[in-house]
């Protein structure tokens, strides 16, 4: 079973069947991944506008991204089950969709720049928890981190304008509706 | 309304950001992340007057530090929202999340002024009035999606329907 067979089986699932049938259910879910992503970034900049020595300077390092990540984790979960909800909606155009291919590597390089910071420049955090500066390894990981959830967000909304086919498609045929 | 919608999209201006292809989805972008930044300051405000976060700082600090963030990021949100209405007038003013949710966000920039005014005096603002303006700012963000999807979300009570 390869990465193609599951995308099948997500859009041919019952969820894929409840999301194409009832006409409330892209709109409410799309919303809701709208709030998701936004509170994912918003406190995702909290602390990294910290890292970077820009406000609450009063504030330690772990207490502003203690009290960030709760809300972090909740709403990037809540944005996971958002997204296979539309992805199942339509799962065979989104698995060969450029712009959804480059949103999940933007996703995960984002993932992979947490996990790098976290098992690196984080585990010395004591030394420089109430210091204005922080050491540069985490101020790159902060910028970077930025730089990438912002990429996540334009490449995301990317996808809607490509209508999931990556050749020229005039605005009145919808070929969602066309292809089981 | 209708007919100032056809002018208004007839417009060289109009035209313009119609036919730049890149144009409207960077706008929408932008917009997006600047959803992101409005909405957790007015998360972590509500919270502060709900005494679940940054209750080690006095109001007046907490307000200071996001107060100029909801200023700007609501100001480039306008500037946004505006270039976006004027390159498809007509597809906004025929939805009713559209209307709806301007009167909404009028609403929440008034809350979080109501806000303000309690927190920059370090006075107990409001528990009711917090919870209602995160329920705002949350409407705002839904109706702005559901734009697209009037019919959909709106039934017969459509414009469009």
């Amino acid at each position: 079973m390869d990465l193609h067979d599951i995308a099948l089986t997500v859009g041919n699932s019952g969820l894929g069947e409840w999301m194409r049938t009832n006409v409330r259910a892209m709109p409410i879910v799309e919303a809701l991944h709208v709030i998701a992503a936004a509170t994912v970034f918003g406190t995702v900049l909290v602390v990294d506008l910290r890292l970077l020595g820009l406000p609450d300077l009063k504030r330690t390092v772990t207490r502003v991204s203690g009290e960030m990540l709760h809300f972090t984790w909740a709403a990037f979960g809540l944005a996971v089950i958002t997204g296979v909800m539309m992805f199942a909606a339509n799962a065979n155009t989104y698995y060969g969709n450029t712009a959804f291919r480059i949103k999940l590597l933007a996703l995960a390089a984002a993932g992979a720049n947490m996990a790098l910071f976290h098992f690196g420049a984080f585990r010395t955090v004591a030394q420089w928890d109430s210091k204005q500066v922080s050491p540069r390894a985490a101020k790159v990981a902060a910028a970077l981190s930025i730089l990438l959830w912002v990429g996540v967000i334009f490449v995301a909304r990317w996808i809607g304008f490509t209508k999931g086919y990556d050749f020229a498609v005039p605005d009145n045929i919808d070929l969602d509706l066309t292809i089981p | 309304m209708e007919h100032f919608a056809q002018w208004l999209q007839a417009t060289p201006l109009s035209i313009l950001i119609q036919s730049t292809s890149w144009l409207i989805p960077l706008l929408q972008s932008i917009h997006i992340v600047m959803i992101g930044v409005v909405f957790v300051a007015v998360l972590l405000l509500v919270l502060r007057v709900l005494g679940v976060a940054r209750t080690d700082e006095p109001e007046s600090v907490v307000w200071a530090r996001f107060a100029p963030w909801i200023k700007r990021s609501v100001s480039v949100l306008a500037l946004t929202g505006l270039v976006l209405i004027i390159s498809e007038p007509v597809r906004e003013f025929t939805a009713v999340s559209f209307w709806l949710k301007m009167l909404l966000l009028a609403l929440g920039i008034a809350s979080i002024a109501a806000l303000g005014s309690a927190l920059r005096r370090d006075a107990a603002a409001s528990r009711p009035l917090a919870v209602f303006t995160l329920l705002l700012w949350l409407a705002v963000i839904f109706l702005g999606r559901a734009i697209a999807y009037d019919v959909e979300v709106w039934g017969a009570l459509s414009f469009k329907a």
